[in-house]
């Protein structure tokens, strides 16, 4: 009834995994900058978005790793669920970054140059709140009690959401307001939605976390 | 032999019991799959019998003495009576034929009440249905037997408030002291697990044990000859318990998951600490309130009492008292209606009983 297997092999899976999608995070911001300087050719691009295609398998594969193992753990049947949501929601971060560097290597797209500082500031926040995301998860496995008591790390988490969000809503109103056809500017917002995702994919990740705090909380 | 027939009354009312009781212990544990269904019903089928054989012919007396008091066992007297004329074997009859009906009127009540989707209590019911039948036949122009009856009905009416207030009480209790000296000390979400695992297998295992300590009594104490002269069927305390308790042991195992899943799933809202010491508190409540009140109280109203308990730890917000409302209809209705109905059958057949 009560497995006597050590926590140590889902926890370190995890944070692996965690890792995995860091680089891949690593890898887009390194694209993006990349792509958004005009000098950049496109082999370069292609070479980048290669190598976050890469990250993104080895989160992959990492995730597939924390899967697996899960069964042979005392983790509770809900406990496991919601390891594997959160798991699988980081890789959505990772899946993302994929696609949108496909995409726009694909498209041969490249952002307005009026634009390059917001997008890679978007970016600069998404990542940061990744970092207190993975924080966050890690007290989960060491920290659990003053997660319990104290989870305000997760209003950061929204707090930079919020932030970007607040760009997004002026980049948008930038775009359809620029003299250029419809398509275009249909197309440069499609890329700032897939790249504000990201931050949103971090923020619903937070509340999981939140709701499993709560629903522990004696 | 065949009288041993009118036995099937009361076991089938303890495998009912079994089929519903069985969700207080391990409900929420097997919904929400910390508990494997395989599992429980083994703690709680080995563990009722225990409850049953070690504690519960306490209540056995008890609930027996409140049968005699309200005529639906025979007195010493009436024993005597039959003695002096050669009618034992009637008597003996009458008896058991008794404890058929109140069991009939109790299992009605239970069949009736959960059709119309009220909340109902087995245990009340049967008392209630006691009662009733006592009140049918009570001579109220002599103030003993009001003395006799009054007490009875008031100490009946104080579990009312009194077990689902001690419950709570426990209950709150219980989660303060965990939030203030046990969460601190839960450094991963692993300990966390584990926790809850062991918390549930202890709880489940103790409620269980407290389920066949209060519920065999109300099972089989009808059928217990408290005058040691052959006027019912079963003349030891332990083994009419005994027989009580795996009665509601075969409840359990043959036909308790649906309401267990349920129960469990409906109730499954609060956190899993807090599951588990409500189920704990429930349990202590029904052992303490069992031996102190001497009659088997409802472990419903148990969980009613801890679940609220458990939710004044975290301010009165945190309380529904909208669920008062059905709760109290409850807690009345149950033994009313069974007592009411009994009250019918009685006077319905004064003609052969009293005579």
């Amino acid at each position: 009834m009560l497995s006597k297997r050590p926590h140590k092999n889902v926890n370190t899976l995890i944070m692996e995994e965690i890792k995995d999608v860091k680089s891949c995070l690593i890898g887009f911001e390194s694209f993006m900058r990349a792509a958004v300087t005009p000098q950049t050719v496109h082999e370069t691009l292609v070479t980048l978005s290669d190598g976050v295609c890469d990250a993104e398998a080895a989160a992959d594969g990492s995730l597939r790793r924390m899967i697996d193992s899960l069964s042979n753990t005392a983790f509770l049947p809900a406990t496991r669920s919601e390891l594997i949501d959160i798991a699988t929601g980081c890789d959505r971060v990772a899946n993302k970054c994929e696609h949108t560097a496909k995409m726009i290597v694909l498209q041969r797209f490249r952002f307005p140059e009026e634009f390059n500082d917001d997008v890679m500031k978007i970016l600069s926040i998404t990542h940061e709140q990744f970092e207190i995301l993975e924080q966050s998860i890690s007290s989960l496995f060491s920290d659990f009690s003053d997660l319990l008591k104290d989870h305000s790390i997760l209003d950061e988490i929204r707090a930079h959401e919020t932030q970007v969000d607040i760009i997004e809503t002026t980049l948008y109103e930038r775009i359809f307001t620029r003299d250029t056809p419809l398509a275009e500017k249909t197309q440069t917002a499609h890329f700032v939605e897939l790249l504000c995702d990201l931050s949103d994919i971090i923020e619903n990740l937070a509340d999981k976390i939140q709701i499993m705090l709560i629903t522990r909380k004696a | 032999m065949w009288i041993y027939l009118l036995l099937f009354a009361g076991l089938f009312m303890g495998w009912s019991l079994g089929t519903n009781d069985a969700a207080n212990a391990f409900g929420t544990a097997v919904a929400t799959r910390v508990i494997s269904f395989r599992t429980a019903i083994i703690i709680i089928a080995v563990l009722v019998i225990i409850g049953a054989l070690f504690l519960g012919y306490q209540n056995i007396t008890e609930v027996a003495g409140l049968a005699t008091n309200n005529e639906v066992m025979a007195s010493e007297e009436d024993v005597e009576d039959a003695e002096e004329k050669g009618t034992m074997a009637d008597l003996r009859l009458k008896s058991a034929l008794k404890a058929a009906i109140i069991f009939a009127c109790a299992g009605l009540t239970v069949f009736v009440m959960s059709f119309l989707k009220f909340p109902v209590s087995a245990n009340q019911s049967i008392t209630g249905a006691i009662i009733g039948w006592g009140l049918c036949y009570a001579d109220y122009s002599n103030p003993a037997v009001l003395d006799v009856n009054l007490p009875q009905i008031g100490k009946f009416a104080a579990t009312w408030l009194l077990n689902p207030l001690g419950a709570g009480i426990i209950s709150f209790c219980l989660v303060f002291v965990f939030k203030k000296l046990f969460e601190k000390k839960l450094s991963s979400l692993a300990a966390y697990d584990k926790l809850v695992k062991i918390g549930y297998l202890i709880a489940g295992a103790f409620a269980s044990f407290s389920i066949g300590m209060n519920s065999s009594a109300n099972v089989t104490a009808l059928y217990y000859d408290a005058t040691g002269k052959g006027a019912n069927l079963l003349t030891d305390a332990r083994l009419t318990a005994t027989i009580g308790g795996i009665a509601i042991a075969i409840g359990v195992l043959t036909f308790s998951k649906r309401v267990m899943m349920t129960v469990g799933g409906s109730i499954a809202e609060i956190s899993q600490v807090d599951g588990f010491l409500v189920i704990i508190a429930m349990a202590l409540t029904v052992v303490i309130m069992g031996n102190w009140m001497g009659i088997p109280v409802s472990t419903s109203q148990a969980v009613v009492g801890a679940v609220i308990g458990a939710g004044l730890v975290g301010g009165v917000k945190n309380v529904h008292f909208g669920v008062f409302k059905r709760i109290a209809i409850a807690w009345v209705s149950s033994p009313t209606v069974a007592g009411l109905l009994a009250y019918g059958v009685a006077f319905c057949t004064r003609g052969y009983f009293g005579a």
